[in-house]
């Protein structure tokens, strides 16, 4: 097992090269960091130029990769380097050119991703780690609460509807869970806060607040961030345990239809001990694989709900600083996801292996 | 056993939720419904039991929808920071409601008659006040203004802007209040953008605190101090800011004008307009501002004041006059006329702007540089037709649009995907089809729509016939560097800015004539030739005044606003009692 | 099956009922014939089926009664009204006619379903094959770009790409409709991100059919490979191909929705239910009809889609259900 672990590790590290190749390519075409870096009016032709050099924008993307990826301290300038005329193939031949790599106005501080050095956030200089680590917990926050409501509102409407198959709860579970799952994440959040928030305040309902994670007034106290997480919350999980009850329903059914249950009930054993102990167990497997695959996901934040809830996590970062496109800030991000995601579905391949003792890995 | 834990986890979870709606629900909306009862009989109702400040503390909340990129102002890009600069930094003088300027770090303006200013407009001395103090007690010295220019000066520095302190020849601190500033050539706009108050100047540095940082890093960028200034000098201090959320400024109690009258000021971040309305509108915020004008009703309806501060920008067309790359028919004044008249810019505003504000006629409106004579062009179809007609546009397949020589007259238009200017487009397409212009009509995100022309910036590369958003020139002075041959963006001259591409010797002599009139009515007679020269030829079309919003809840008294430096007298600010 | 009692297997036996030749066997039944029968149990598959005909018909039949003309009429004086009877889903921003831009957004929607479902499918099937047929480096090399391309979330790509090809395409006319060339980039950026799913499907099912006798046998008789795959193969693996085709059309229409929300989709005046519901919920307390509408119809569509693939999944390939 362990060799089956550490294989996976390195199998994973030139997939996580190619990842971050593709994302910097990507983000290289996507606008220019400098445009709106004037404010509110364009930025001025000199300062572009100046900002360009001083942030390490002026070189072509292959040099600038390398340095994202092993810092530039160890640079040094070397003075003029003449740009090829070669039209098309400009880009081509510049990366080539090793005096590009070499040549650095600043040498710089720049350690590297390799090195931990995750470099300087292009709208406001602070380190990406703190840029990044002021979010994480705030998404972590909704998004661990939002998984543990998911799979106890899963685990519980999958179970009852299993129990309880064809009668008329069943097909009203049923019908309602395909509704919410075919339901887009936006349109739920506007009608919940249409009705909770808007309407509810008109009515003189107690009203459920629309923004942000707290009353400003009021302070970040346990009792405000858990009132405002309500709606994101149900938002986020509405979707999922339409989803997740339908497949624990359906493997409830097929476990529950198997030998060695009839056998459990035939020896007389208590109801719930037939249920829970020896048909969950097995139908809940396929769910650990499920969760532990989604896990990684919440990181990313969920982009739309926080930007309609205003809450401060990674997605609406990820949104802000996309628009601007700060390159530092948005790789670092992904990058987190894609080793999360990475070293999640070995942990979800371990873990099926380890509960379902059939299941054995070179 | 499985089912009592989830019954017991359920319970849990429940029942948390219910005690965070029992003291949850009502704090937010006491503050502003009862400003006429005594305060201190409605703090313990207000507050959480965590938090229970004395009940005569003056908050006043600001509801911004775009947070902070730092709060240095050597290197935040933003207006949302800029504005609030009157409130923990200080430059030399400030501009007041009338957008005259009023001495505030120097002891008077600089002038002739005082000395202050050079005849030959090169040399400007500044003479510093002498009770000024940082926020912790250090004397603000020449060396401050040293400091601030030697950082923006320094490569090392990756600041937003140089300009205009990269034309100064030499900077002298011959003591401690007196600042000596000599220009290489004779620098006409210099009230408005040399450590001045309004949103382009730069107010100083605190060289005591920053110095052994950039000694220690090397640099400035990476200064804690531009994310957390609690060293300033303003009415006010920072204190506290968490990204995403929030940020404080409490009162300076080292302000040499005396102690503000509030005693703090907390910056609400909310995601967009529709939560800053709501929170206007439901009292949870005192201060919001850039709504779009259809929210204005709503808000007077709830009791907002609206203060409107006219800080230079307008909205309009630019219309691309590139020898190579432009549209050959909008080489033909007639034609560019035709769009003037042909679109109803007068309903626009009262339509979608809700008559809020007015149509603008040049790029300098509301502002004494403009030749007084000059107004909008009226809508007039019949003469849009009629100009068409004259340049020899006609209707030769009845296909809608006019043609000439086989090519129908269609005009790429593009700008960027904010609410007004989409709908702005297509009003406009369809007012101009009806006099026959075929419209195409294009829109970007921000940041691609401003890219550089390196970047294929559709602003920046001429591939679209009209371009629209809303500048100003270097407010309150009327210098701006768009106009010029030189500042076209081509290959040998990437980082250009002009949107028209429009080389022209008699607009490029006229600007160059302005930079260095210092006398104020000579340079406004400059001004009046080119407004009038721009308005005729139709190369910029005006849409409608830009001015900033802002909406004050009405328990706020004692605000003014600037145009210049929009928040200039927040220390005299108060609430009602 | 042949006529058992003609087989001569079952002889009479005394005592024992015999059934006649008619009432022993019902005609046997062809595939198509099953897949409908176990198809028109599905209740919910049927409503769903119908659903996305009338709303078919109400996107693309609606074009006789409204014209494009009236979907981008603008009429600044009466901007923002309730529903009334003159606009049944009340106006917009700008005075134009909601229920007439359902309809064309609907056009346009439902086109950016199918067509992007088609580019995923061609890309997706392409792949798949080529990895699970031939296998080896051909197939790790596939493999490695499929699974870096789902390790990065769909969502953030489709941001960051939709972004970079905002602007280059110009205007198209088709069908007698102008609209905005972002359409063929959200088709072209929705199809790009979402082959890797159908691509390890293909994969999964192509490894093992490959394994059956009848691959071998027609190996064996010469066969050319593209025969292989296009006539033995994919036709016995079409099941989850064709269910997964439908549910992504779904996900398509749903991809379109979120991206113009968060206002990198199609570029107005175009309209589309997605980008409908971009600018809207500004106005959710003020206006509620500018979201609702364009909302339900989303959810309608996609909720109808999801039962018609969840009613295929049952009657084409019934050992699905679970894993």
């Amino acid at each position: 097992m362990t060799r089956y672990i550490i294989r996976r590790l390195l199998q994973a590290i030139p997939l996580l090269l190619i990842i971050s190749i593709i994302l910097f390519f990507l983000m290289q075409n996507m606008g220019d960091p400098l445009a709106t870096m004037g404010g509110r009016k364009v930025t001025k032709p000199e300062d572009r130029l100046r900002l360009a050099r001083q942030l390490g924008l002026d070189k072509p993307g292959c040099v600038q990769y390398v340095y994202w990826l092993i810092g530039n301290d160890w640079t040094k300038p070397i003075g003029e380097i003449p740009e090829p005329n070669a039209g098309i193939f400009t880009p081509i031949i510049q990366c080539l050119d090793p005096r590009n790599y070499i040549d650095s106005e600043n040498p710089g501080v720049r350690k590297g991703v390799l090195r931990g050095d995750w470099g300087i956030s292009l709208v406001n200089r602070q380190p990406v780690t703190k840029v990044i680590g002021e979010r994480l917990g705030n998404t972590l926050l909704l998004m661990v609460t939002a998984e543990t409501v998911i799979i106890l509102g899963a685990l519980l409407i999958g179970i009852y509807s299993a129990l309880h198959q064809y009668t008329a709860i069943d097909n009203i579970i049923t019908a309602t869970t395909f509704i919410l799952y075919s339901m887009p994440v936006f349109f739920f959040a506007l009608l919940a806060m249409y009705l909770f928030s808007v309407n509810f305040r008109r009515w003189g309902l107690p009203y459920l607040p629309t923004v942000g994670m707290f009353e400003p007034g009021a302070g970040q106290t346990p009792s405000q961030v858990a009132w405002h997480m309500i709606l994101p919350v149900a938002t986020l999980s509405f979707g999922f345990i339409a989803g997740y009850s339908r497949y624990i329903r359906s493997t409830m059914l097929e476990t529950l239809g198997q030998d060695y249950v009839r056998t459990a009930k035939a020896k007389g054993l208590p109801h719930p001990e037939v249920i829970y102990i020896h048909a969950l167990k097995n139908a809940a497997l396929p769910i650990v694989t499920l969760v532990a695959l989604d896990l990684p996901f919440l990181l990313g934040g969920a982009i739309v709900t926080e930007r309609i809830f205003g809450w401060p996590g990674m997605g609406r970062l990820f949104l802000d600083h996309v628009s601007r496109t700060d390159t530092a800030v948005v790789m670092g991000i992904m990058m987190m996801i894609a080793v999360a995601v990475i070293v999640f579905q070995i942990i979800a391949d371990v873990t099926y292996a380890w509960l379902d003792p059939r299941i054995r890995y070179k | 056993m499985r089912r009592k834990h989830l019954l017991f986890t359920i319970i849990m979870i429940v029942s948390l939720v219910l005690s965070a709606c029992a003291t949850a629900s009502t704090p937010t909306a006491v503050v502003t419904e009862v400003p006429a009862v005594e305060q201190p009989t409605e703090a313990p109702v207000v507050e959480q039991p965590t938090e229970a400040p004395p009940a005569e503390k003056k908050v006043v909340t600001f509801v911004w929808t775009q947070e902070f990129d730092t709060l240095s102002p050597i290197y935040t890009n933003m207006w949302f920071v800029s504005v609030i600069y009157p409130a923990y930094m200080c430059p030399a003088w400030l501009f007041d409601d009338q957008n005259a300027a009023f001495p505030y770090l120097v002891a008077e303006i600089p002038s002739i008659e005082n000395g202050g200013l050079s005849s030959d407009g090169r040399t400007f001395t500044l003479k510093l006040r002498d009770d000024i103090v940082w926020s912790d007690g250090e004397p603000i010295t020449s060396a401050d203004f040293k400091f601030t220019y030697d950082m923006i000066m320094s490569d090392k520095n990756a600041v937003n802007t140089r300009s205009p302190y990269d034309q100064i020849e030499s900077f002298e601190t011959p003591d401690e209040r007196t600042v000596v500033i000599t220009f290489t050539e004779p620098f006409a706009p210099w009230l408005a953008t040399l450590f001045s108050g309004s949103t382009s100047g730069t107010p100083i540095l605190p060289e005591h605190i920053l110095r052994p940082v950039f000694e220690a890093d090397g640099t400035l960028d990476t200064a804690e101090w531009n994310t957390a200034p609690t060293v300033g000098c303003g009415p006010f201090v920072f204190e506290e800011w968490q990204s995403g959320s929030f940020a404080r400024f409490v009162a300076n109690d080292n302000f040499w004008l005396g102690r503000p009258k509030l005693d703090e000021l907390f910056f609400q971040f909310v995601p967009d307009d529709a939560s800053m309305i709501a929170a206007l509108i439901a009292g949870d915020g005192d201060i919001g501002t850039f709504f779009a004008y259809s929210d204005v009703p709503q808000l007077k309806e709830a009791g907002i004041t609206i203060l409107n501060s006219f800080s230079g920008y307008n909205e309009g067309w630019y219309i691309n006059m590139h020898e190579e790359k432009g549209n050959p028919a909008l080489k033909d004044v007639r034609v560019r006329q035709a769009l003037a008249y042909g679109f109803n810019r007068e309903k626009l505003v009262q339509d979608l702007l809700l008559g809020l504000t007015g149509v603008a006629a040049t790029d300098w409106d509301v502002s004494p540089w403009v030749d007084p004579t000059i107004t909008p062009y009226p809508y007039d179809p019949e003469k849009a037709k009629a100009l068409l007609a004259d340049a020899g546009w006609a209707d030769t397949n009845g296909d809608g649009t006019v043609d000439k020589d086989g090519v129908e007259l269609i005009l790429k238009y593009g700008t960027t995907n904010r609410e007004v200017r989409q709908n702005t487009q297509a009003v406009a397409q369809q007012d101009l089809a009806a006099v026959g212009i075929g419209i195409d009509l294009q829109s970007f995100d921000a940041d691609l729509f401003f890219s550089s022309y390196q970047d294929d910036g559709p602003s920046a590369n001429f591939s679209l016939d009209i371009i629209e958003y809303s500048d100003s020139p270097d407010f309150p002075d009327p210098n701006t560097a768009i106009w010029n041959c030189s500042d076209i963006p081509s290959d040998e001259n990437p980082a250009g800015t002009s949107p028209t591409g429009l080389c022209d010797d008699k607009l490029d002599a006229l600007f160059l004539k302005q930079r260095s009139q210092v006398d104020f009515t000579e340079r406004q007679q400059t001004f009046y030739e080119i407004t009038r020269y721009i308005y005729d030829q139709a190369f910029w079309i005006g849409l409608w005044l830009d001015p900033d919003l802002f909406g004050f809840s009405n328990r706020m008294i004692n605000v003014k606003m600037s145009g210049a430096t929009p928040f200039f007298n927040i220390a005299e600010w108060d609430l009602t009692p | 099956m042949k006529n058992v009692a003609e087989s001569g297997l079952l002889q009479p036996k005394p005592g024992i009922p015999i059934l006649s030749p008619d009432e022993l066997e019902t005609p046997p039944l062809s595939l198509g014939q099953l897949t409908w029968r176990r198809f028109r149990r599905h209740r919910m598959a049927i409503f769903g089926s119908v659903t996305l005909f009338l709303i078919i018909i109400y996107a693309f039949g609606g074009m006789l009664v409204f014209s494009e003309a009236d979907a981008n009429r603008t009429d600044t004086g009466n901007a923002l009204q309730p529903p009334s009877r003159e606009h049944p889903y009340g106006t917009d921003t700008i005075g134009r006619d909601i229920l007439a831009r359902t309809i064309y957004g609907g056009q346009i929607s439902i086109i950016i379903g199918l067509t992007a479902m088609v580019m995923e499918v061609i890309l997706g099937v392409s792949i798949g094959s080529i990895a699970g047929f031939f296998g080896g480096k051909i197939d790790s090399f596939l493999m490695r770009m499929t699974e870096a391309m789902l390790i990065i979330p769909q969502i953030f790509l489709l941001l960051v790409i939709a972004r970079i090809w905002a602007q280059s395409i110009p205007n198209l006319k088709l069908m007698g409709r102008t609209f905005s060339g972002s359409v063929l980039v959200i088709v072209f950026v929705i199809g790009i991100t979402s082959w890797p799913y159908l691509a390890r499907i293909v994969r999964a099912q192509f490894l093992s059919v490959k394994e059956n006798d009848y691959i071998l046998a027609a190996r064996a008789t010469g066969t050319s490979t593209r025969d292989i795959i296009i006539r033995h193969i994919l036709p016995n693996s079409s099941a989850p191909i064709i269910v997964s085709a439908t549910l992504s059309v779904a996900a398509a229409i749903t991809l379109e929705a979120y991206i113009s929300f968060l206002g990198l989709g199609v570029r107005p005046p175009t309209a589309t239910w997605g980008n409908m519901l971009e600018g809207a919920y500004n106005y959710i307390e003020t206006a509620w009809w500018l979201w609702f509408f364009p909302g339900m119809l989303i959810a309608l569509t996609v909720l109808s889609i999801n039962f018609l693939g969840d009613g295929l999944r049952d009657a084409l390939d019934p050992h699905s259900r679970a894993a």
